[in-house]
């Protein structure tokens, strides 16, 4: 059961197009898991319809509407840029995994598995802009030192369960940080995975981990 | 921001007049699906060109991009009139998703990079897929891994003390070369190397 859902806001945003790429991508994959942010999300755009197409527009003459109807007519239908990959999976290390269908149709963005450390693991998803949008993986028994980032931080699992101080995620939850809240991700019994946005690095907090904090681009890329 | 509860009681009086409108614009795109009826398009195309003018003046602020807008988007429809689900909700809603995407892209069209993720992708309103939806995202297997204290306890004692105290105790160079009364030159080595060591371990891993 989800409950951990981006705020109406933030869905308002979604369905007008004024996300950036990345925070976009982490949406749309919540949505493809989430029923109910289906339903609010189809809600959302009928009423962006309603309140965008409700203005008195000045009614095209005969001449500006034939004008363009002919283009129209001449015109070759054009096929929508997807790139499906028909068994929607990917592979780290011999495991393989399911996307959901926004992650699917951007399956050729993800790059190669890189061994982060400890039991991380993280592959870059390249869709431009200036965050940082990654896959991570985590192995039963892993923990991410605890953190704060100057920026905000957005997690959604694909799959798995993982846990912080404040709460315990699941497949579907989607998770907001922003720079004043400290955390420190682990996973117990069961492994996970998520996709991240992060727009700056991580800055960890506490103890040993802060031996990491030269080298916290790393963590970034 | 506005909300979408703000607007039921606005909503219910312009209910009944969508509905008319909804109907009728449903019967023009299935005859245009159909029979690639122009007459049908055109009509659709007298309703919506003025609304998406509207529309894509006020995003755009520019006459142009707004009349580019709007052919585009009827282009759509004329092409892809099939795929206008009845069931998932209004024509107009349909039309102002299509337009949604065009603009998302138009918007990013001059400063876009080559990598950069496209309406489609995000919303594939008009893919001919159809979208057959596994729930389950599981994985299988497992493989070993180490932790942060396994590369950390790689370094030589005199590093690893000299590091600890730093970056887990806060302490300055200083504090620590008094404290293990070393010269304060070689607890700034011996970080230095420390550091050094420790980013060979990682990025060895990556
Ligand atoms: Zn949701």
């Amino acid at each position: 059961m989800i409950k951990a859902h981006p705020s109406e806001a933030l869905l308002y945003q979604y369905s007008s197009g004024e996300l950036s790429c990345a925070m976009s991508l982490m949406v749309a994959t919540h949505i493809d898991m989430c029923p109910s942010c289906q339903r609010v999300s189809a809600e959302i755009e009928q009423h962006l319809c309603e309140k965008h197409f409700d203005e008195i527009a000045a009614k095209w003459d005969q001449k500006q509407c034939d004008d363009m109807l002919a283009a129209i007519f001449s015109s070759e239908s054009s096929h929508p840029l997807i790139h499906n990959d028909p068994n929607n999976m990917i592979c780290l290390q011999g495991r393989r995994f399911n996307l959901p269908p926004t992650l699917a149709n951007n399956a050729y963005r993800i790059g190669d598995w890189n061994h982060m450390l400890g039991k991380l693991w993280r592959a870059p998803v390249s869709i431009g802009g200036v965050e940082n949008t990654n896959l991570i993986y985590m192995e039963p028994g892993a923990t991410v030192p605890e953190h704060t980032h100057k920026g905000v931080e957005a997690t959604l699992v694909v799959n798995g369960t993982f846990s912080d101080e404040y709460d315990s995620y699941e497949d579907g939850d989607f998770i907001m940080l922003d720079a004043s809240r400290k955390h420190s991700p682990r996973t117990v019994q069961e492994d996970c995975l998520t996709l991240a946005t992060l727009d700056a690095p991580l800055h960890f907090t506490s103890g040993i981990s802060r031996l990491l904090n030269p080298f916290s681009s790393l963590f970034f890329k | 921001m506005e909300t979408v509860s703000g607007h039921a009681s606005q909503r219910k009086v312009m209910k009944r007049a969508q509905q008319d409108t909804a109907e009728r614009a449903a019967e023009l795109l299935a005859t245009v699906a159909e029979k690639r009826s122009r007459a049908a398009f055109s009509e659709l195309f007298s309703h919506f060109a003025p609304k998406l003018q509207a529309y894509g003046t006020r995003q755009f602020g520019n006459e142009q991009t707004a009349m580019d807008l709007v052919q585009e988007t009827m282009t759509n429809v004329w092409h892809k009139a099939h795929l206008f689900k009845p069931d998932r909700g209004s024509p107009s809603t349909w039309i102002f998703t299509i337009a949604r995407n065009i603009r998302f892209d138009l918007l990013r069209k001059n400063k876009r990079r080559k990598d950069e993720i496209s309406a489609d992708e995000l919303w594939p309103i008009l893919s001919e897929q159809n979208d057959n939806l596994d729930d389950d995202y599981a994985l299988d297997h497992d493989v070993l891994m180490q932790e942060i204290k396994h590369y950390y306890h790689q370094l030589p004692d005199a590093q690893r003390i000299v590091v600890e105290k730093i970056y887990v105790e806060g302490k300055s160079q200083q504090e620590v070369s008094d404290s293990l009364n070393i010269p304060l030159g070689t607890v700034k080595s011996r970080t230095r190397l420390a550091l050094k060591k420790l980013k060979e371990l990682i990025v060895e891993h990556d």
